[in-house]
């Protein structure tokens, strides 16, 4: 192995993920987490602690049907890194999923993106919940939190709770949170075109899930998410 | 040959009524100039004819071809010939263009499209409409510009070739030259037998696409049909004279109280003084 691959790493994991993993990017190194679940999981815990100049990308793709706690904690220590942390989830019948995401910006000019996007049916339960805490030094920070959620049964519970912890000046911190059921605004515009009500659902959900599989190399596994797409909706 | 037919139309919104009983027809290959003052009813018109859910029609009727377009739901209005170009298209995050136009496209087919025909008919639709083809990967009217949403609109309505297409505001927001472009594909939409009903407060794009004739919607009913020449009387008048001429008090629109919102604790912030007071 040389250097250079020793400083890029790539690692997925299908439905067998350890309950807890610990990850490191080195000063200007990169990791790829590519993570999918399609069977019940157990609670799990990822952190990822990276160095000056590195770079993490996580995604996790989550169509699992489980009851269970899942939570990233990603320390940003050096100078100039980066974060890019990706889910979609599907919570159906009575699953109760909590999704707990954090990254902690430790030194200056570090980028920080989360983006959960998540739909819940049945009677189960979905919760974003997101930390973005920008610690004193870390000076032309920026971060950005989306947390999306559709619910789409009266008995389903979304919840997004995005927090923006700011101990620093000259930052750019950001968050986009949304509850609901989908948007009758989009689904009239859709069916102003000759779209159906179900083929309009469908293409809105397919536009929050879909984005995920951007993130995996392996066609077979994005065919697994695209069967759990169509499955799921 | 196509017609649509609105009598005694009351629409309602929120509970409060804005139209009052309007009658109204265009039929296949005549383009209708709607006019009319600010909060009078134009807009509620053209979504009450496609269906929109929030605005509840109570009392008259809508048919197109003695099809009861109030029985159908607003893709089966599209599907029978209805097309809304809307004054504020929808931003839909995650879908792309291109996916979505293959599954209007797909809906007014007898049978799925190949891949060929569907790329075919959209390169040229893009083409016309002077749209860069790679925008089809954008997700749907996301990050757009005024004006290319209005040009987005009328690409759908040259691949979707309705009998009666309404047209709500489509010249605001837009340049000089993309005008031309918008009113080019209402010409060619005219060419191939298509009934307009174009709402506009510019006698600009009337003189591009040449309307056919005139009415004009005042306190939620047609107070005035006529001729071309209503529209520039209009243009260089405004309302004043139908007070005037035909005694017709014309109402002042005020808005509504701003609803009460909630802000989130994330977007309040609390000053206190240090001694703590």
């Amino acid at each position: 192995m040389t250097e250079n691959e020793s400083l890029q790493r790539q690692l997925t994991y299908v439905d067998e993920i350890p309950e807890t993993l610990s990850l490191h990017v080195p000063v200007q190194g990169s990791l790829k987490l590519a993570l999918a679940a399609f069977k019940p999981l157990h609670d799990t815990t990822v952190t990822v602690e990276v160095e000056e100049g590195g770079s993490f990308e996580g995604a996790f793709a989550d169509f699992s049907r489980s009851k269970y706690h899942f939570t990233l904690k990603v320390y940003l220590h050096g100078k100039a890194p980066n974060c890019d942390w990706h889910l979609a989830a599907i919570a159906a019948e009575d699953d109760q999923k909590l999704f707990e995401t954090s990254v902690y910006h430790e030194k200056e000019s570090s980028l920080g993106l989360m983006a959960n996007y998540g739909i819940c049916e049945n009677e189960s339960k979905l919760t974003f919940s997101g930390v973005s805490e920008i610690q004193k030094g870390a000076k032309k920070t920026h971060t950005r939190q989306v947390a999306k959620i559709i619910v789409f049964d009266p008995k389903s519970d979304g919840q997004a709770s995005p927090i923006l912890k700011i101990g620093e000046n000259d930052v750019e911190a950001s968050h986009a949170a949304v509850v609901g059921r989908l948007s009758e605004e989009h689904l009239f515009y859709l069916e102003s075109r000759g779209v159906d009500e179900t083929m309009a659902k469908r293409l809105i959900t397919l536009g929050y899930l879909k984005p995920i599989e951007a993130y995996f190399s392996d066609p077979k596994i994005v065919e697994q998410i695209d069967n759990a797409i169509e499955g799921g909706i | 040959m196509s017609k649509l037919s609105i009598k005694n139309l009351h629409v309602a919104v929120k509970g409060k009524e804005i139209l009052r009983g309007v009658d109204l027809d265009v039929a296949e290959g005549e383009t209708l100039a709607l006019l009319g003052p600010n909060g009078h009813g134009k807009s509620t018109l053209l979504a009450a004819i496609m269906g929109n859910p929030a605005y509840q029609v109570t009392e008259g009727s809508i048919f197109l071809d003695g099809q009861d377009l109030l029985a159908l739901s607003p893709d089966k209005r599209s599907l029978a010939g209805i097309f809304l170009a809307m004054q504020y298209p929808s931003e839909i995050p995650g879908l792309n263009s291109a996916d979505f136009l293959k599954a209007a496209m797909n809906a007014h087919s007898a049978k799925p499209l190949s891949l060929f025909q569907f790329y075919n008919a959209l390169q040229s639709a893009y083409e016309a409409m002077g749209i860069p083809f790679e925008m089809s990967k954008r997700n749907l009217n996301e990050g757009f510009s005024g004006g290319e949403k209005k040009r987005n609109e009328m690409l759908q309505m040259r691949l979707l070739q309705p009998k009666i297409a309404l047209l709500d505001e489509i010249d605001s927001g837009l340049d000089v030259d993309a005008m031309g472009v918008v009113a080019k594909a209402i010409e060619q939409e005219q060419a191939r037998g298509a009934g307009f009903l174009v709402v506009s407060h510019y006698a600009r794009l009337y003189n591009m696409i040449k309307p056919t004739r005139a009415a004009v919607l005042i306190n939620g009913r047609i107070a005035v049909n006529g001729g071309v020449d209503l529209i520039e009387k209009i243009d260089t008048q405004g309302y004043e004279w139908i007070k005037r001429e035909l005694g017709i008090e014309v109402e002042k629109i005020t808005d509504e109280a701003m609803n009460t919102v909630s802000i989130g604790a994330c977007a309040t912030r609390v000053a206190v003084n240090h001694d703590g007071k």
